[in-house]
């Protein structure tokens, strides 16, 4: 790690000179939120499109109506201008005398808005349909079963659209608009799943609910942990002053009331250019059992890859293999701090630096803890337990790998999630508090009972190594919360001093707790 | 001048040659009329097992069961309407037959599904030739409502210089690609996968057919 150090630091400052560079070029192109079309208008505009409107308004006039009050129809772009495909095309089908097709891919728009057509290209929300791919059997296939792929899975990592051979799209892919959707042509992804189509209204995709129908829930309760804090405190009562409708939507400059998701995750900010790639800012990947800080790899045909910072980083000009499998050779890399740097310049155009720290610290903290207290332990037993044969392969088939699976990825998501955008309640009581509750009362008892004879084996020494389980022994420690106190011994001849003795164990956490419970009450 | 010498002219035979044509010819007439008829029954025209397969499907849509009783049969749309160009499809139809006995196994399922785009494009290209004119028997545009609103209106004010089949093709028999973005890989694919067979089989069965 050290000697890779002073060589990850040579690379970090060629991604900053890109984004440096973007930055410029987009405040040369007038600061725009999103980029500016660079292709001429002659490009679209195609007249036979013209031809679908006048059919369309009776037939489908509900989406007729929102693409007349768009910009793209102020720009004079029109059905056919993103629809048109070529016989050739898997999914392409006569309509009317022309070769359309259903699915509009970021391939088709990334004709006119290429910037973020490829900066969405490679980011986690372009691969969402592949980081799952392998996963998905285990749970809505056997568990449940294949229709909750459509409706479940797929609704928000995408489909894998499939062209039936009678030129139709499948039922079982489509309809679709999941972010990570695998695209008829190829492409990954789905700009309608946060542009909303056909009115692709700048304000709705600037509103939190543009993240809604994924980042919410048991797992990723983006929108809730954003509700329950003070950035969504003041949205929701200073929403009108937001300039949703801006033609510039730059915070700090175009807007203050309060962030959005887009604003820390995409949007410009001060000096910062916006970016579709969702991920770019993200310093660590708090979905996983054991949470690492991410390096992002760029490789020269546009792909991305995120890697541990566990692992060296990969060398410039390196070859490595990119998460569809293929091989790539590696660009540029950003480190987890520049990326962190990025999303803590955008505090910045709010907050004082040390404010930006502190709290970047609080959220490191909190994330630090799970994983060496519950994350990696629990990581640790489980391994064991399939390694020593006492968990069958098969996952979900044992009570435990629930509960294991639920310590993670549910309450242990929420209290990292939680704590990474300042919702108290989601940090503790909805997070930490039910790891805690999990790992203790549900998780151990169970892997023990899994282990059996070898429990002793397996799973203490883990316990013991990670040095946060201690305070399961110290078992007369009483402490008020639960309303006893176990009888303090009558020690009448040393009295003024065996008195302050328990007090200090006993207060301290009661203090604690008192602390906790008014900021509850402040929510 | 000639003088037409009536009684002359029409002699015994002559007269009952024109009795027995005359008689012959209604008979024929009548035969070709039930002939045409007949032949364009759904029972007449799935003798042969290959056409049950485009039953199917035709016998999930509303030309086969419609809420109002009317019922198309094969002829009613497959055959144009008038003594003469009845005859004369029938005629043509003939070709049908010859396939049926001398070409492909059409009897069998496989092949049957390997060959049913071809026939698509060629009753979509009948269709249109005729401007769609056995629809019109049944369908008339001014009378069209829906039961959408502007159901009436797309088909009043968007349908100049088309007919029926040039929207609504893919209607009553199973779902067939334009023969502009047909695919002929994907169509043996997905005939593979549904009859469970090795990929390549329906290229096989093509190329064997000669």
């Amino acid at each position: 790690m050290m000697s890779s150090l002073p060589f990850s630091r040579s690379l970090i400052l060629i991604p900053l000179h890109l984004i440096l560079g973007g930055c410029c070029v987009l405040f040369a192109a007038g600061a725009a939120n999103a980029a500016k079309v660079e292709l001429s208008p002659e490009h679209w505009g195609n007249p036979a499109g013209e031809r679908c409107v006048s059919c369309h308004e009776k037939s489908s006039a509900g989406l007729t109506r929102q693409w007349h009050e768009s910009a793209h129809r102020e720009a004079g772009v029109n059905c056919l201008d993103c629809h048109q495909a070529k016989a050739a095309d898997v999914d392409a089908m006569e309509h009317e005398g022309e070769i359309i097709a259903t699915i509009v891919s970021p391939k088709d728009c990334g004709r006119c808005h290429t910037k973020e057509y490829e900066e969405q290209a490679g980011s986690v929300h372009a691969e969402a349909y592949a980081k799952i791919k392998t996963r998905i059997p285990a749970l809505a296939h056997r568990m449940t079963g294949g229709a909750m792929q459509a409706a479940g899975c797929d609704q928000c990592h995408g489909s894998r659209v499939k062209v039936l051979g009678d030129g139709t799209l499948d039922p079982a892919t489509w309809p679709n608009s999941g972010i990570g959707r695998i695209n008829p042509d190829g492409s990954k992804g789905s700009c309608s799943s946060c542009h909303g189509r056909h009115a692709f209204s700048k304000a709705q995709a600037r509103e939190p609910s543009a993240c809604v129908r994924c980042h919410s829930g048991p797992d990723s309760p983006d929108k809730e942990v954003f509700e329950a804090s003070k950035h969504g405190m003041f949205y929701a009562a200073q929403r009108d002053q937001m300039n949703l409708d801006g033609e510039t939507w730059i915070a700090g400059r175009d807007y203050t009331a309060a962030p959005t998701c887009t604003t820390c995750h995409m949007g410009a900010a001060g000096n910062i250019p916006a970016t579709h790639d969702v991920g770019l800012r993200n310093a660590w990947n708090l979905n996983q059992p054991v949470s690492h800080k991410q390096y992002l790899v760029l490789f020269e045909d546009g792909g991305k890859l995120e890697r541990p910072d566990t692992e060296a980083p990969p060398r410039r000009g390196s070859e490595l293999e990119k998460p569809d499998g293929s091989i790539g050779k590696v660009r540029a890399v950003i480190a987890p701090d520049r990326r962190r740097g990025v999303m803590s310049l955008v505090c910045l155009e709010c907050h004082g630096k040390a404010f930006t720290e502190s709290f970047m610290r609080q959220f490191d903290d909190v994330v630090d803890l799970y994983n060496s207290k519950f994350g990696e332990p629990a990581q640790a037993i489980m391994m064991a337990l399939y390694e020593r044969g006492l968990l069958t392969p098969l996952p979900f088939d044992e009570p435990l790998e629930f509960t294991y699976w639920e310590l993670w990825h549910d309450e242990g998501a929420r209290a990292r999630h939680g704590a990474s955008m300042m919702s108290a309640n989601h940090a503790w009581w909805e997070g930490m508090y039910l790891v805690g509750r999990n790992f203790y009362s549900r998780f151990l008892p169970q892997a023990r009972e899994v282990a059996g004879d070898q429990a002793a084996e397996i799973i203490d020494p883990i316990l013991a190594a990670s040095g946060q389980h201690a305070w399961l022994n110290e078992t007369a420690q009483g402490n008020p919360i639960l309303g006893w106190m176990p009888p303090q011994p009558e020690a009448p001849e040393l009295e003024p001093e065996s008195e302050p003795e328990p007090e200090p164990a006993a207060a301290t956490p009661a203090d604690e707790d008192e602390g906790e419970d008014e900021e509850g009450d402040d929510q | 001048m000639i003088k037409l010498n009536a009684s002359r002219f029409i002699t015994r035979h002559v007269l009952f040659a024109l009795v027995a044509g005359g008689l012959g010819g209604v008979a024929f007439m009548f035969f070709l009329i039930e002939f045409d008829h007949y032949t364009s029954t759904n029972a007449f025209c799935t003798t042969c097992h290959s056409m049950t397969y485009a039953e199917v499907s035709y016998q999930d849509t509303p030309h086969y069961n419609s809420p109002s009783g009317v019922r198309a049969s094969c002829g009613d749309c497959h055959v144009s309407e008038g003594l003469i160009m009845a005859t004369y499809d029938h005629i043509v139809g003939i070709q049908d037959l010859f396939k049926q006995l001398f070409g492909p196994d059409y009897d069998d399922p496989v092949v049957n599904l390997l060959h049913l785009p071809e026939a698509a494009f060629a009753s979509r290209a009948w269709f249109s030739r005729r401007e769609s004119a056995t629809c019109q028997r049944c369908h008339t545009l001014e009378a069209i409502q829906g039961q959408r609103a502007n159901t009436a209106a797309i088909h009043r004010e968007e349908t100049e210089g088309k007919s029926c089949i040039d929207c609504h093709y893919n209607l009553v028999h199973r779902h067939v690609p334009t023969e502009q973005t047909f695919k002929r890989e994907a169509w043996n694919a997905m005939v593979e996968d549904e009859f469970g067979l090795e990929p390549g089989t329906a290229e096989r069965i093509l190329a064997g057919e000669g």
